[in-house]
């Protein structure tokens, strides 16, 4: 049976309806990871270095041993060497001879109470030997100082090219950039840096461990990665997989920060050694100097234009800080290219992706991770090349925007492009006509593409007696609503109510297997699998109502929750009811994956995503006013025009879009980790500074529904691209209003009023 | 440490507990009187989740001594709503869509019935609106339909006391 043959008759996808996990969470019935409790639990807390790079002389833990109520401490030594990472295996899970940044874990301690515990890590000797350090991602490619000595002895991916500090080089060529920049009209060139950011869920990293009799360990933890967690744990623990079970109870917001292993091999290695239920839970200082922020960058970025603005050929190498190890950044320096063309017709492209270590934070993939690094740069730039050739910021990107069946940067055709839409779009609503209504006050637009990330998912869709249906699958709802989505599409393909549907939670024994809450691919990916449940289950329904009726299925139609054919109608309770008698019950296992499109193998190197799946298309303006003299930025309005293929229920996308666009503002203008000589100096909330209610401006949304040929109803994915744009499209207001360029995120109010200083002299 | 004998009233119930002295609020109620509803994060009353009403008005449980809360009336979450008969808060919140992984959303409603009931006889702006709630974090929303929920929830109320006079 053909999951296309469903169409959205806007009876349930397309609706707005109340999100299905919503009562839950408004009466503080829902349960977190942070909640999640067992009877006879230990406390787990975790010591980590105070200093960014040394050698460790001495780790004595006697006396920690010896306190009351302290049940095991563990360090490196009490465990198998494992490195485990994504595409390169770097990562242990102690120090092994040296600490690498400030806030690695040295050793674990499990206590009867969670003060104890934390007294442990007191009375635990370190003794560790300065050595000298690297944080600058830059200098890290030329220094003798090695993050890795033994770089060479990691196990990688084949497709990376390392050498020393660089764990990961990537290019994206198209055309002889060289001759395009000879005979230019003009050429641009900048530098560009961003910040470490935080996630900032509000649920910390929570997880509880316990094994069984068997030998078998179960962790209930807040994963956006059940499967990839489980993978992890196997190989950290040497279990086979099938013996780790992953259950994700509930999850108080990810945003990637919560995709790759946490506190989860902590609390099962203590949990192993005590024969007792283990939780960690990491504390705000931890999550600051010791979680996978956002990675920072530099970019340089060099375009090639003729005298009406066309592009010619861009030539540019972003950087990406890796921190300690290599995490998430080698796949980072890859898709950052993608961002760096743009949705534009470049004419030749030569890009340059490198990802590096530092003595930092390991850092990793916080939603849209590399976009908004490298659209602040490519953004910024088109406003700075419009402002040199005397045209209007939305006129040169209109000249050289991408169109239906252009070729993307890898020679891939693209469909459904709807960026001059958006584009458009945002710039009428914003008033663009009226681009410096007042001495200080300045409007900005930017403009940006992305993926929906592919990857396989399965489902089970059960249908009970009652005419309602179970969803067994094996995404994490990490808050988008995206499961909800899911359910609409299903409950529109079974002609059933939203209410008729409900979710079971995710336990990697028994649930089908899901690629993740990540790139912006749940709703997208786990609504096919409903798609192509609903169609083997029609086809189910439809041969019990033939046996009954002693008919053929041809012809019938679900409609109503009941099978027709004809005259003749039964309702899928009944059908559901019989099947119980004779079939074991209506069961159906759907199945989804979305490969990339074909794409020119030339024009790419070493690169680990070279084809997106089914982009999506965005566009975003600010209005804005700048404090002269103190530089403080205040948003008038806000607002974005996003293609999302087809609204499976606008409140919710309007909601990842707000609350992305936030997230986008706080990286502009006021997020970083702050480090200085290697040591965080802003570990906590109130000197890190996340957009409060005061900070965040009303944001205007506008869905543009271009549809995708391969996501539900023609869905695109939704959650990553809201928080690309906020930097390039502040920073270009911010230039409108002032005059001031800015080119290091966050901009904050100190950095744009030292600038006008600085224009005024 | 020596504990000593704790009566708390949360919810209108009475609770005894032998407790340390330096335990806070926010402790005894997740973890030894097992109510989960209030949250935990920063424990440095910046992120607002852990927030309950002391004699109505928003405080945050973590930075508070259980101690203190002697005598006092405490609401958590859970002494709110139930699902057939949610506060209008909690249903405002549900249709609004201000609710996505929800784990703010307790402290921020409470934030909310502290701040609206402090505030009768009129619907505040969306501006006062938001400076009330700016104590409380929320990274997912971008705070506008929590705005909305809160407003909407507010108009409610202003209707309802014009068509039931105070008695």
């Amino acid at each position: 049976m053909n999951a296309e043959a469903f169409r959205a008759t806007g009876r349930v996808a397309g609706k707005r309806l109340p999100r299905m996990d919503g009562i839950g969470k408004v009466i503080g019935k829902h349960v977190y990871a942070a909640d999640f409790t067992l009877p006879g639990m230990l406390y787990g807390r975790v010591l980590r270095s105070n200093k960014p790079h040394a050698r460790i002389v001495k780790i004595d833990t006697s006396r920690a041993k010896a306190m009351p109520g302290v049940r095991t401490v563990i360090t490196a030594a009490d465990i198998p060497a494992v490195r485990y990472g994504q595409a390169v295996r770097d990562a242990p899970v102690f120090a092994l001879d040296r600490v690498l940044f400030y806030g690695h874990a040295i050793a674990a301690v499990a206590a009867t109470t969670l003060e104890i515990a934390e007294q442990a890590l007191a009375a635990i000797d370190v003794e560790l030997e300065d050595l000298p350090a690297v944080y600058d991602p830059e200098e890290a490619l030329t220094n003798a100082i090695l993050v890795h000595p033994d770089w060479q002895d990691f196990k990688v991916l084949p497709i990376l090219v390392r050498d020393g500090n660089m764990t990961a080089r990537t290019r994206m060529i198209t055309g002889d950039a060289d001759a395009a920049f000879a005979n230019a009209y003009r050429v641009y060139e900048h530098r560009f840096k961003t910040a470490l950011q935080h996630p900032g869920y509000t649920e910390p990293r929570a997880s509880v461990a316990d094994w069984d009799a068997n030998g078998n360990v179960t962790v209930w933890t807040n994963t956006q990665l059940p499967f990839d967690t489980q993978t992890t744990l196997s190989e950290i623990l040497d279990l086979p997989v099938s013996r780790v079970r992953v259950i994700v109870p509930g999850i108080g917001g990810g945003f990637g920060g919560k995709l790759r292993i946490g506190v989860e091999h902590y609390a099962a290695l203590l949990a192993r050694n005590t024969a007792r239920p283990v939780r960690v839970l990491s504390t705000s200082e931890e999550e600051l100097i010791a979680a996978t922020p956002r990675q920072s960058a530099v970019v340089h970025l060099k375009t090639a234009v003729d005298r009406d603005g066309k592009l010619l050929g861009r030539q540019g190498r972003i950087i990406v800080d890796c921190g300690a190890f290599a995490g998430s950044g080698p796949a980072m320096a890859s898709v950052s290219l993608q961002v760096l063309a743009g949705p534009y017709r470049n004419g030749t492209l030569a890009l340059e992706g490198i990802a590096v270590y530092t003595n930092k934070v390991p850092a990793g993939s916080f939603r849209a991770p590399a976009g908004p690094m490298a659209n602040f740069a490519v953004e910024s730039q088109m406003d700075i090349i419009a402002e040199d050739l005397g045209i209007d910021p939305l006129e040169l990107r209109l000249r050289n925007i991408v169109h239906e069946g252009d070729k993307g940067p890898s020679g891939e055709e693209l469909k459904s492009v709807s960026v001059e839409e958006c584009l458009r779009k945002a710039a009428a609503a914003i008033g663009w006509h009226d681009r410096k209504p007042a001495p200080g006050r300045g409007k900005g637009i930017a403009c940006s593409w992305w993926m929906t990330t592919g990857g396989s998912s399965g489902v089970y869709v059960k249908i009970d007696p009652d005419g309602t249906a179970t969803l067994v699958s094996g995404a994490v709802e990490i808050g988008t609503a995206a499961l909800t989505g899911a359910s609409q599409v299903l409950a529109e393909a079974l002609s059933l109510d939203l209410d008729d549907i409900k979710v079971a939670g995710v336990d990697t024994q028994t649930s089908p297997y899901d690629y993740g809450a990540q790139g912006s691919r749940t709703a997208f990916s786990v609504g096919n699998a409903c798609l192509a449940a609903a169609a083997d289950l029609r086809q189910q329904l439809f041969e019990l109502a033939a046996k009954q009726w002693n008919i053929t299925t041809d012809g019938m139609e679900l409609r109503d929750k009941q099978v027709i054919a004809g005259n003749k109608t039964i309702a899928i309770a009944e059908l559901a009811r019989l099947s119980r008698l004779s079939g074991g019950g209506l069961i159906a296992h759907g199945t989804a994956n979305s490969p990339g499109p074909a794409f020119d193998p030339g024009r790419v190197e070493n690169h680990m995503l070279p084809a997106w799946n089914t982009p999506s298309f965005h566009a975003q303006a600010a209005d804005l006013s700048v404090d002269s003299e103190t530089g403080a930025v205040s948003i008038n309005r806000y607002v974005v025009a996003q293609d999302v293929g087809f609204a499976i229920n606008p409140t919710y996308i309007e909601g990842q879009i707000e609350g992305g666009v936030s997230q986008g503002i706080g990286q502009a203008l006021s997020e970083e980790i702050v480090y200085q000589n290697g040591r965080v100096m802003n570990a906590n909330l109130t000197d890190y500074k996340m957009p409060t209610a005061m900070d965040v401006p009303e944001i205007e949304c506008i869905l543009v529904q271009s549809a995708s040929a391969a996501g539900p109803f023609g869905a695109k994915g939704v959650g990553e691209p809201p928080c690309i744009h906020p930097p390039a499209a502040l920073a270009n207001a911010i230039a409108a209003a002032t005059g001031a360029r800015m080119h290091s995120l966050p901009m904050t109010a100190e950095k744009i009023v030292k600038e006008l200083r600085s224009a005024r002299e | 440490m020596s504990r000593r004998l704790l009566e708390l009233t949360i919810n209108g119930e009475t609770h005894q507990l032998l407790a340390e002295p330096h335990w806070t609020l926010l402790h005894v109620l997740r973890n030894q009187i097992g109510m989960m509803g209030t949250k935990e994060n920063c424990l440095e009353a910046e992120c607002g989740v852990c927030t309950v009403l002391l004699d109505g008005r928003a405080v945050n449980s973590c930075l508070l001594l259980a101690g203190q809360a002697e005598g006092h009336q405490i609401t958590t979450i859970e002494g709110l709503g139930t699902p057939e008969n949610l506060d209008p808060l909690q249903q405002a919140f549900i249709e609004c869509g201000a609710v996505q992984c929800g784990y703010c959303i307790p402290g921020m409603i409470l934030t909310a019935k502290s701040f609206l009931d402090e505030n009768p006889g009129h619907v505040p702006s969306r501006q006062e609106i938001r400076e009330a709630v700016a104590g409380t974090l929320c990274r997912c929303t971008g705070y506008g339909k929590i705005v909305d929920a809160i407003s909407v929830s507010a108009e409610r109320r202003l209707a309802k006391q014009h068509k039931e006079p105070a008695a």
